[in-house]
């Protein structure tokens, strides 16, 4: 441990600490602009400067190392008079256009020219003028007159995004941001650079010109674009989503989002939406009320049971709702008997790795990261990034293992290895682990396609297990039982949060089970193919309009806090769930003990399995190998979508709409 | 007259571009000696003991430079900077063209002092002539088993490559050079790490001026007690110096260094008939002026820092009674303003603030407060920056303010009065 002084006060850090972050350690700011935490000194805005006893010349905080025995001043003439000549500078080609600008209320450049410089300007003659609103790509604007080139962005896509494609262009006060080869910046994680920038300089097409940061209501939430479960902040005016910002300390996502989990969000205002509860009634949908609504799903299942068994009703659904909505979804069917019920609406099998299950935190350590299946740079993109810094940062080896024996090859000699699997085909799941088993230290993750596909299971959202994965008497999983509506054994089928039209491995077998049930219920955002097939359809509340958990791919346990109010009369889908267990007389548990048991549920991962285990396997035989399954070749490729086409709600979506002519 | 010709002898009188013209001289018999009888420590220890200080501007003691590099990190590289773009210098332009065999021997003896496999030279791009010369030199020497693998019949292995510069002044500073080198934005790099630890690709990485590494040719051949015994107490050796401006006979001088600055004059043909000396650069763009009272100082490294100014890269610039030193100002201004890579706040903003400050003065549209301004914010800024190069701008126009503030005043002073 290094013990020095910094502005009379003894701080003690480890070896090797910058005296920027030193500082930190007793609150006293430090004014930087390049230098960023994640990013490393660039050395290069001069704000930072302190002054060291025993050094002639001003030093920058940003790249000096605390020594033992070093006397350090953040204050005091010197510096201030350094500090107020960069600010000083900064502004000489500075448009000063706060009062217009975005970032104006949290722009470093505005807070420390309040705090350190001089009130008043000797410059006389006119600005540099550069390029404004320049279209960077889909998802940024660009004013190069308010960049102040401290290069976060250039940085940002050279070291973190591993993507050179942003650079400077031009020279000395003629300096520009631009792309390399001119076209558009494009890539998973654009929208970090607009909060990397320190100034207004790059901004998000979406938020351009739309409020002032005071406006608007700030709410930490998880979000749910995907299964990795980053934290994000959404900020609210007037009822209106108008951005998601990243969470700096956030362990989870290491402080970035990818532009799915920031753009991809436009929908909640989307006229599309679902308001009012729909009834087909020969043939075309009415909108009837929710006390309707209920009634009719309620005698439906009553009906049907009593007329063809429990084994003729069926649920599917989970992967996209909350943790406690999961939950509740099982326990109504389990309480009526019905054991069909399963999440897995799509491609993916499999959700909880099991025994070899690790924490995110396990990818940053491994010598060796074997790809098994799709990869995750579009499946589960903040993930991605975290394994390409163990690559660029510590050196591990990122294998895209073209079967088992390439996979067992790969890691010979290594210790510490994590395994990434899609979950679609459990042969795979099972033959990589068995070819890693030698690994000393294994660790396994299921990327998702439904971001909370793993609570889905722990809460009993499967065929075979019911809460906490209690092995349970097997019903039909979902393929088996779309399988058995086409031979017209299923009477009731309700489908909550999922779109199996759309997603499962044959769409047109999907359909055909459906309009082959009598009584299919769905709720849904959106009038999507699933649910203009229904009997009933449900309008839901989306994650942003709804208090919850949701579980990720490592099984931390994360809360969903509502920012925004549901169009009309839409409902949760635990609403929807409460309302119906009353109806049925068989009311769910109080919320007390619906959180409990999703605390428990989640908190005890399962030791007796791990990926590819057979339990997982497909029950049904036409649909899931009746036609192929391969992503790249088969009649899924469609859906091996990129980042901003988004979830099952992007045609839906006006931003994107917006940011795909932009680029076309 | 004290001029002596050392790197300069034959130049003028004998084609040196020719291999064999140069060998006849006794060329490359330095070269060959080190390989077969000296070792690298020893070529070192030459270099240490002449006492011979970098000649690109910043006067570092070459051996104590090689010094630095550590023991146990390989592979090491040698750089031979010739991108000599400093305002008022002209060796190394004249040195490649005139004596390509020389910088090329020099290089060679640098590399093996420092025991290194890979040189490179990297050339200013505007000098295509020099390149193509030394290019031909280059193919010459390496016909002629001069380098390559197992030179004359040892285990030494050294290999050199030429790069061409696009024209940057910047990539004259030497982690600029590497960044350039390397195919990367010429932009200095943020020291520490210095280029001695963490340079070329990641490996220690000496850089060495071409004069400098020239030097060690003759070094080789007399001694280094011959050297250290011309110049002064601390600033040992010869040195070209690049005279220009007022003088009559404008050119590349070498001389031991300690000549006074009248006795360089002189050298020169003196100034034209009728004119008033006013003040001298000597040390490139980068330096200060200085005056009427430093005509009989010692032109070494010390004196001249002594004098407010520096010895810098040895651009001599002259000025007589007819320099207009506005427009000098701005016209040096202006340069870095067009030369700052644009990296740090201090050197971006504050040398195009003042180019376009003095763009106005040049046109007579000064306005008050202007004078104060320009020293103020060329002091202010110096000693902030990155790189060397944006505490280039004050020497000069500070110098010849205080000296000169009522041309500057005048500017000013006219705009009011209309």
């Amino acid at each position: 441990m290094i013990n020095l002084t910094i502005d009379g006060v003894p701080v003690t850090v480890p070896q090797g600490t910058l005296l920027v972050e030193a500082a930190k350690t007793i609150n006293q700011e430090i004014p930087i602009y390049c230098y960023h935490t994640k990013l490393g000194p660039a050395g290069l805005c001069r704000i930072c400067m302190v002054e060291i006893e025993g050094m002639p010349k001003l030093q920058i905080a940003c790249n000096t190392p605390a020594a033992d025995g070093m006397v350090v001043h953040t204050c005091g003439e010197r510096v201030e008079e350094a500090r107020a000549v960069v600010l000083e500078l900064f502004l000489v080609n500075h448009p000063l256009d706060c009062p217009i600008c975005d970032k104006g209320g949290e722009c470093d450049l505005q807070d420390y020219a309040m705090a350190y410089a001089r009130g008043t300007s000797d410059v006389a003659d006119p600005k540099l003028s550069k390029p404004k609103a320049v279209d960077l790509g889909p998802t940024i604007v660009l004013d190069e007159e308010r960049c102040i080139v401290c290069q976060r962005c250039v940085r940002f896509d050279d070291i973190i995004a591993d993507e050179q494609q942003l650079v400077v262009k031009e020279r000395g006060a003629r300096d520009i941001i631009a792309t390399a080869s001119g076209r558009p910046y494009r890539h998973n994680f654009t929208g970090n650079v607009t909060e990397l920038c320190p100034v207004g300089a790059l901004t998000s097409r979406t938020y351009r010109f739309k409020s002032r940061p005071w406006d608007l209501n700030r709410t930490k939430t998880t979000c749910t674009q995907c299964s990795v479960g980053c934290q994000q902040f959404a900020d609210v005016r007037y009822g209106t989503l108008l951005r998601t910002m990243l969470v700096e300390d956030d362990p989870i996502s290491d402080g970035w989002l990818c532009d799915r989990g920031r753009y991809n969000v436009g929908f909640y205002e989307s006229p599309d939406r679902l308001t009012q509860p729909l009834y087909r009634k020969s043939g075309s949908f009415t909108q009837i009320g929710w006390d309707d609504a209920i009634i009719l799903w309620a005698e439906a299942i009553r009906h049907a049971i009593a007329a063809r068994g429990p084994a003729s009703v069926g649920a599917i659904g989970g992967g996209r709702l909350t943790n406690e909505e999961a939950f509740a979804l099982q326990h109504v069917f389990r309480a009526l008997g019905v054991a069909n019920l399963d999440w897995r609406a799509g491609l993916q099998r499999q959700a909880t790795p099991g025994a070899r299950g690790a924490s995110l935190s396990a990818v940053d350590g491994a010598e060796v990261i074997v790809v098994a299946g799709e990869p995750p740079a579009e499946r589960a993109p903040v993930f991605w990034l975290r394994l390409r810094k163990a690559a660029l940062r510590n050196r591990a080896r990122i294998v895209h293992a073209r079967n088992a024996d390439a996979a067992r090859e790969a890691v010979r000699d290594a210790t510490r290895v994590a395994l990434i699997w899609d979950g679609v085909d459990p042969a795979i799941g099972k033959g990589y682990v068995q070819a890693l088993s030698g690994v000393p230290e294994l660790a396994t993750f299921i990327t998702g396609e439904q971001s909370n596909a793993r609570g889905a299971e722990a809460m009993g959202m499967l065929p075979h297990s019911g809460p906490g994965y209690v092995p349970v008497p097997a019903g039909r999983d979902a393929n088996a039982m779309f399988d058995a509506a086409r031979a017209g054994e299923m009477a009731m089928l309700a489908i909550l949060g999922a779109n199996p039209v759309r997603n499962a491995a044959d769409p047109e077998a999907v359909a055909r089970a459906l309009e082959h049930t009598p009584f299919v219920v769905v709720s849904e955002l959106f009038m999507t193919d699933t649910a203009a097939l229904a009997t009933l359809v449900l309008p839901a509340k989306g994650a942003f309009e709804k208090y919850g958990t949701t579980t990720n791919l490592a099984g931390d346990l994360l809360p969903n806090n509502a920012s925004l109010q549901a169009p009309d009369v839409a409902l949760s889908d635990l609403e929807m769930l409460s309302a119906l267990a009353e109806q049925l007389g068989a009311p769910l548990p109080a919320m007390g003990e619906i959180e409990s048991a999703v605390i428990a549920n989640v908190a005890n991962p399962p030791r007796d399995f791990t990926l590819g285990d057979d339990r997982f396997a497909d029950a049904s035989t036409a649909i899931s190998t009746g036609t192929s399954t391969s992503l790249s070749t088969g009649p899924n490729a469609r859906r091996a979508s990129k980042i901003l086409s988004g979830g099952g709600t992007w045609l839906h979506d006006p931003w994107l709409a917006r940011m795909r002519e932009e680029v076309s | 007259m004290p001029v002596t010709k050392v790197l300069t002898a034959g130049i003028g009188e004998a084609d040196l571009r020719d291999i064999g013209v140069y060998r006849e001289r006794g060329g490359y018999k330095q070269w060959e000696r080190a390989v077969r009888e000296l070792r690298p420590s020893d070529v070192l220890e030459l270099a240490e003991k002449s006492g011979l200080r970098g000649r690109g501007g910043a006067a570092f003691p070459t051996g104590k430079k090689w010094s630095f590099l550590p023991a146990d990190k390989y592979p090491r590289y040698l750089i031979c900077n010739c991108d000599e773009a400093e305002p008022g210098t002209f060796k190394d332009h004249m040195l490649l063209e005139e004596a390509p065999h020389l910088v090329l021997e020099g290089m060679l003896l640098g590399a093996y002092g420092i025991a290194c496999h890979h040189a490179y030279i990297y050339i200013r791009g505007e000098f295509k002539r020099g390149y193509e010369i030394f290019s031909t030199a280059l193919d010459e020497a390496r016909r002629a088993g001069l380098f390559g693998s197992k030179i004359f019949g040892s285990d030494y292995d050294l290999d050199i490559t030429v790069q061409r510069g696009a024209g940057a002044y910047i990539c004259g500073e030497e982690t600029g050079l590497i960044n350039s080198l390397e195919g990367k934005r010429g932009e200095p790099r943020l020291k520490p790490p210095f280029p001695a630890v963490e340079g070329l690709y990641g490996m220690p990485t000496v850089v060495n001026n071409v004069e400098t590494l020239a030097y060690l040719v003759p070094i080789l051949e007399r001694g280094s007690e011959w050297f250290s015994a011309a110049g002064t107490e601390r600033s040992k050796g010869y040195k070209i110096v690049s005279v220009s401006g007022h003088v009559r006979n404008p050119g590349n001088y070498e001389m031991p260094l300690g000549t006074t600055v009248r006795e360089i004059i002189d050298i020169a043909g003196g100034l034209r008939p009728g004119r008033t000396f006013m003040a001298v650069q000597p040390g490139g763009g980068s330096s200060a002026c200085i005056f009427d009272e430093h005509l009989d100082w010692p032109y070494d490294y010390e004196s001249m820092t002594k004098a407010g100014s520096m010895l810098g890269s040895g651009g001599f610039v002259v000025f007589d009674d007819t320099t207009d030193f506005v427009n000098a100002a701005y016209n040096l201004v202006r340069f870095f303003a067009h030369e700052s890579c644009g990296q740090c706040t201090p050197c971006r903003e504050g040398s195009s603030w003042m180019e376009r400050v003095l763009e106005r003065l040049v046109h007579h549209r000064g306005i008050p407060g202007d004078y104060d301004m320009l020293l103020r914010v060329s002091r202010s800024i110096t000693g902030l920056n990155l790189c060397a190069l944006g505490d280039s701008i004050e020497p000069f126009l500070k110098s010849v303010m205080l000296r000169f503030p009522d041309a500057f005043k005048s500017r000013i002073a006219e705009t009011v009065a209309r």
